[in-house]
Formats: structure tokens, C-alpha cells, sequence
């Protein structure tokens, strides 16, 4: 089997991520808490995040969650992306990674680990694998109080 | 093993499959996801579109020879879906969108006119969302409450804890009869003799065993039992319900419009007799009549002969799936000769997710499936977030079990060498 087209789906810095997530776990404390769910296959992640004093900056990303390489990988990278981001910024990233899995650009140099996850674009129906995590950042920046607000579901 | 059946049916029969000369990533389609959906012969393809180009009118309805035809073929194909079944009167099968459709009808139809608050209605935790979700929403509506049959040790039907549960409060049994993710095939003929010392109706989902086995519904004494025609070589829109002719007559109309009426004025309306009764508006009238054409196919193989292939395969991909020992299979395993569980296997891999395992057998061309199969509550009840499962079809054949698993030992490889 040529495993070879896989290598952009599954490069290196993936696996490792996988195997050993950074930003596993929850923050302390929990200023935004929000699930998210891939109802098509059953991969689910829990988000936390610690802002700021003023409650406009993110201080802190954590993951919880079950899913496959993709998801977790994506997850503990965009956890570390976000750290020292103002939501504004944020919400601005969850926009350029939807666009990146479209083929559409990519992230600037100093978010350039990021682009890793462009070989996703290339395997349409693991695109929602990639994004499940982003989908549920968007969500929990934009509630308005810490409080668990459901599943939000990426389909 | 004896090849025998190899050599009688998936030769002779993968040319009637067109799309199994299709190329994946370069390399011969393996398609292992019959339990979702299965391929289509040319003779189903053909009276598709035999029916648009030669008979395509609207059926009941007009005096001209077009018109008649359609109807003729559209009711010829009632008559081989019965015939199919042992149903003992063609009024007994009705025509549904598919099995989810048929058991909303029952529901919706049966269900709010005869469940009381605080009746019981008895499922098991291995059901299809199909076969759950109508239930939850006729409970909430009627007050009934929804018990569900545990599994055995096996991951088989536990019959003892199904006996536990049946009293007098239990007035429905809504059991599957071959399990999608199990593969396990349920005693639906025992399962009905219980139910029915109790006076209990019970519905059987036999979406996975209409495909693979002979069906008699009058040996099984089910009062229902659901089907959808794109598992069993058909089109997809088009499945069926097969009722007792006495229940269904007294059972109110489901879904009101055209087609399904006798006389109507302005305030009220009679229905029409059955199973138009339950047939409202224009149908699926292609998808009816290629539904019939598969049947006739599926008939002129023979079901006995396709099951006893079908076991010959089940035999192999065990053997093979049980030499990987990563591999956990789920539901019960098969005897030696194949028999006791359907020719399916929902699987994990180690600490392979079985999406990354599915992409990664797609680039050598297999078609396998990955998630919860909409079986999320046993997904739960298994301690599994999700698995990979591989289902067969007569045209199936032991090389590509081989292509399967030569797969799949290298994606676990892939994968693996990162847990080592």
C-alpha cells in the first residue's frame, strides 16, 4: 500500500501530538467551558479556557476529549496557538483554519505550526475531524458566561 | 473449507455489479460497507430505467396504458416483496421510504392510539437510533416508558433478562433482528412466542437479516417487521412494512393526502383499503418496482445459498481478524463453520482510532466503515467510543478479506509503531 499519500494527512508533528498532547486537560480557572461533538462519528471534545483580568485575552487553552489523530492533534495545536491571543484574534483563527481545510491560505509565519493540518484539505471527509476543536473554541468565546452550554455539534 | 459456495456465487455473480470494477487511489475497489448500503446489480439498474423509459406514469390513477402499467409493475413488485417474506396477503406489505419510515408508521400510527402512561415498551440497548428514537418520542408523547434487554457475556440478546422484564405493563417488543454492530442473530421467533404469552405485539427491525437470510414472517409470527430495499440490492426511497393483516386494518393512517382515500369532503374523508391506506401521495414508483427486481435477483441466487456463502466468508474474516492481536471484535464470535453471527465485524485496533484506520484502508482501495453506526447507546454500553466495522455481501469474496487485512495490518503498523 503506498502510504506515501498519507504522509500529508499524518506528517510527523501530527502523530507526535497525538501521542503526546501538550495541552491536555483543563485550566485553572475555568473562565469558558464548552463541549463539542462530531455526531457523524462520535468524537468529542471539551474545551477550557483562562482569560485575562480583563476578560478579553486568552491566558490559557486546555483539551479534554476522545477522537482520532486529527482531531486531538488539531485540538493540542490550536491550544497552543491561542495562548497570549485577544478573543478577537481568536475568532480571526478559527476563520483562517476553516479557510486553510477550504485550500484557501494559510497561517503567517509565527502561527506557521498551524499549517501542519493543511494536508486535511486534501481528505474532504476529514476535514470535520480537523475543525470539531475550532468549531468549539468559536463557540465558547462567543458564550457569555462559563457555564457549560451544551454540545455544539460540528455537522 | 470447501470453496464450494465461492465458486457458485461470487464468480458467477460480481459481473451483475458494474461498480465493482471501480478504481480507489488505483487500486480494485474492496467494498466492505454492505451493512450501510449494499451495490446494485445491472437488473435493478435496468428496471430503473426501463420503468422512465418504457412504463412512467402515475399509478392508481389514470385509464391510459402507460398508467396501468406503471401500476401493474408497481403492484407486481408488492407481490415479490410478499412472496419474499412468506407474507400471507399482499395487502400485508406496505411500501415505506425506508426502515426508519416504517417503524415511525407503526409508531405514530399503533403507538399514540393504543400506549397509556405507565405502559412498557421493551427495546434492547443494541438498537439502531431507527428503532430508538421513534420510541423516545411516541414515551414523551403517551407517558410509556422504554425498557431496554441487556446484553450477555457473548454480546448476544439476553433472553433471561428479556424475560425479566415482560409483564403485564408491556403492550410492545421492538427488538432488531440481526444487529449492525454486534452481528448477532437475535431469537426473533422465541423473542414473539414470549411477547405473545403476554398478548405483547412485537415489531422486528430486519433491515440486516431480509439481505442475508430467508425470511418467513408467518414462522417468526412477528405482528411487524421492517426492511429497506438499498441493503438488499435495490434503490434507495424505497422499503417496506410487513404487518398482520388484521392489525394493520385497525390501525389509523399515518401520513393523510392523496392515494391513501376512499371518499373525502370537505370536514372529513374514508380511507382507501389496505396498504394503500398507508400510502399517502405519489410513491416511489421506480424505486418500488427496481426494489422488485432485486428481490427477483436476490430469489434467483437463492437466500439459502447466499447465506451459506455468507458463512463461508464470516469462517474466514474471523480467522483472520483473530490473528491480528490488536484487533478486538465485538458481539458474539462464529462457529467453525461461520455460522451463529452475521458476516459482519465491528472491530477496534489497539490504540488506532478507527477513523484514521478507515482513511488509511481507503488508500488501498477498502471500504470500510468508521464510527458509531447509529448505535451510539451501545457504542456506550460496549465502552467503545466508536469502531471500525467491516460487512460483507455475497460478491464478496475470501481475497478481499485478504486485501482487507493486509491493510489492515499495515495501518495498524502505521499507527502502532508510535504506541511501541
Amino acid at each position: 500500500m503506498a502510504l506515501d499519500n498519507l504522509r500529508d494527512l499524518y506528517q510527523q508533528v501530527i502523530l507526535e501530538r497525538y501521542k503526546k498532547p501538550r495541552h491536555r486537560g483543563k485550566t485553572n480557572p475555568v473562565h469558558r467551558y464548552q463541549r463539542g461533538h462530531n455526531p457523524s462519528c462520535g468524537d468529542t471534545i471539551e474545551l477550557t479556557v483562562k482569560l485575562n483580568e480583563t476578560g478579553d485575552r486568552i491566558e490559557d487553552v486546555k483539551f479534554e476529549g476522545e477522537g482520532c489523530a486529527i482531531a486531538m492533534a488539531s485540538a493540542d495545536l490550536m491550544s497552543e496557538a491561542l495562548q497570549g491571543k485577544s478573543l478577537e484574534e481568536a475568532l480571526d483563527m478559527v476563520q483562517r483554519f476553516q479557510n486553510m481545510m477550504q485550500g484557501k491560505g494559510e497561517f503567517p509565519f509565527e502561527q506557521r505550526k498551524l499549517n501542519v493540518m493543511q494536508g486535511v484539505s486534501q481528505f474532504p471527509v476529514r476535514i470535520k475531524c480537523a475543525t470539531l476543536t475550532w468549531h468549539t473554541l468559536k463557540a465558547a468565546i462567543e458564550a457569555s458566561n462559563p457555564q457549560p452550554a451544551g454540545f455544539v455539534s460540528n455537522e | 473449507m470447501t470453496l464450494i459456495q465461492e465458486k457458485t456465487i461470487a464468480a458467477k455473480v460480481r459481473s451483475d455489479f458494474p461498480i465493482l470494477n471501480e478504481q480507489i487511489h488505483g487500486k480494485p475497489l474492496v467494498y466492505l460497507d454492505n451493512a450501510a448500503t449494499s451495490q446494485k446489480p445491472i437488473a435493478v439498474l435496468n428496471a430503473l430505467q426501463h420503468y422512465y423509459k418504457h412504463d412512467n406514469a402515475n399509478v392508481h390513477r389514470g385509464v391510459h396504458t402507460l398508467s396501468s402499467r406503471a401500476t401493474d409493475a408497481y403492484e407486481g413488485a408488492r407481490d415479490k416483496i410478499a412472496a419474499f417474506v412468506n407474507a400471507a396477503f399482499r395487502q400485508e406489505i406496505v411500501y415505506t421510504r425506508n426502515a426508519s419510515e416504517a417503524i415511525n408508521l407503526v409508531a405514530y400510527s399503533w403507538g399514540l392510539a393504543n400506549l397509556q402512561p405507565g405502559d412498557e415498551i421493551i427495546l434492547t440497548v443494541m438498537e439502531h437510533h431507527s428503532n430508538l428514537i421513534p420510541w423516545q418520542l411516541i414515551a414523551q408523547r403517551t407517558g410509556a416508558v422504554l425498557k431496554f434487554v441487556e446484553l450477555t457475556e457473548t454480546e448476544e440478546f439476553d433472553f433471561d433478562h428479556f424475560k425479566s422484564l415482560l409483564s403485564n405493563k408491556t403492550k410492545l417488543v421492538a427488538v432488531v433482528h440481526i444487529s449492525n454492530t454486534l452481528g448477532c442473530i437475535n431469537p426473533v421467533k422465541e423473542i414473539c412466542a414470549e411477547a405473545h404469552r403476554y398478548g405483547v405485539r412485537v415489531l422486528i427491525d430486519a433491515s440486516q437479516s431480509v439481505p442475508h437470510l430467508p425470511i418467513d414472517v408467518q414462522d417468526i409470527d412477528c405482528d411487524w417487521l421492517v426492511a429497506t430495499g438499498h441493503k438488499m440490492c435495490g434503490p434507495t426511497g424505497i422499503g417496506f412494512l410487513y404487518g398482520k393483516l388484521d392489525l394493520l386494518r385497525s390501525m389509523p393512517p399515518f401520513l393523510g393526502g392523496g392515494e391513501m382515500i376512499a371518499d373525502v369532503f370537505l370536514d372529513h374523508s374514508t380511507y382507501a383499503d389496505l396498504p394503500h391506506k398507508f400510502e399517502a401521495g405519489t410513491p416511489a414508483i421506480a424505486e418500488a418496482i427496481a426494489l422488485g427486481a432485486a428481490v427477483d435477483y436476490l430469489t434467483n441466487i437463492g437466500m439459502d445459498k447466499i447465506h451459506a456463502y455468507e458463512e463461508e466468508l464470516t469462517a474466514y474474516l474471523f480467522q483472520q481478524l483473530e490473528q491480528i492481536p490488536e484487533v478486538r471484535t465485538y458481539g458474539p464470535k462464529p462457529k467453525a463453520d461461520g455460522s451463529g453471527r452475521a458476516a459482519l465485524a465491528a472491530f477496534t485496533a489497539g490504540g488506532t482510532h478507527p477513523h484514521d484506520l478507515s482513511t488509511i484502508l481507503d488508500q488501498a482501495g477498502v471500504a470500510i466503515r468508521a464510527g458509531h453506526h447509529c448505535t451510539q447507546p451501545l457504542h456506550r454500553y460496549l465502552g467503545a467510543q466508536s469502531t471500525a466495522r467491516a460487512s460483507l455481501y455475497f460478491y464478496n469474496t475470501r481475497e478481499e478479506i485478504d486485501v482487507f487485512i493486509a491493510a489492515l495490518k499495515e495501518a495498524i503498523e502505521f499507527f502502532g509503531s508510535l504506541f511501541g
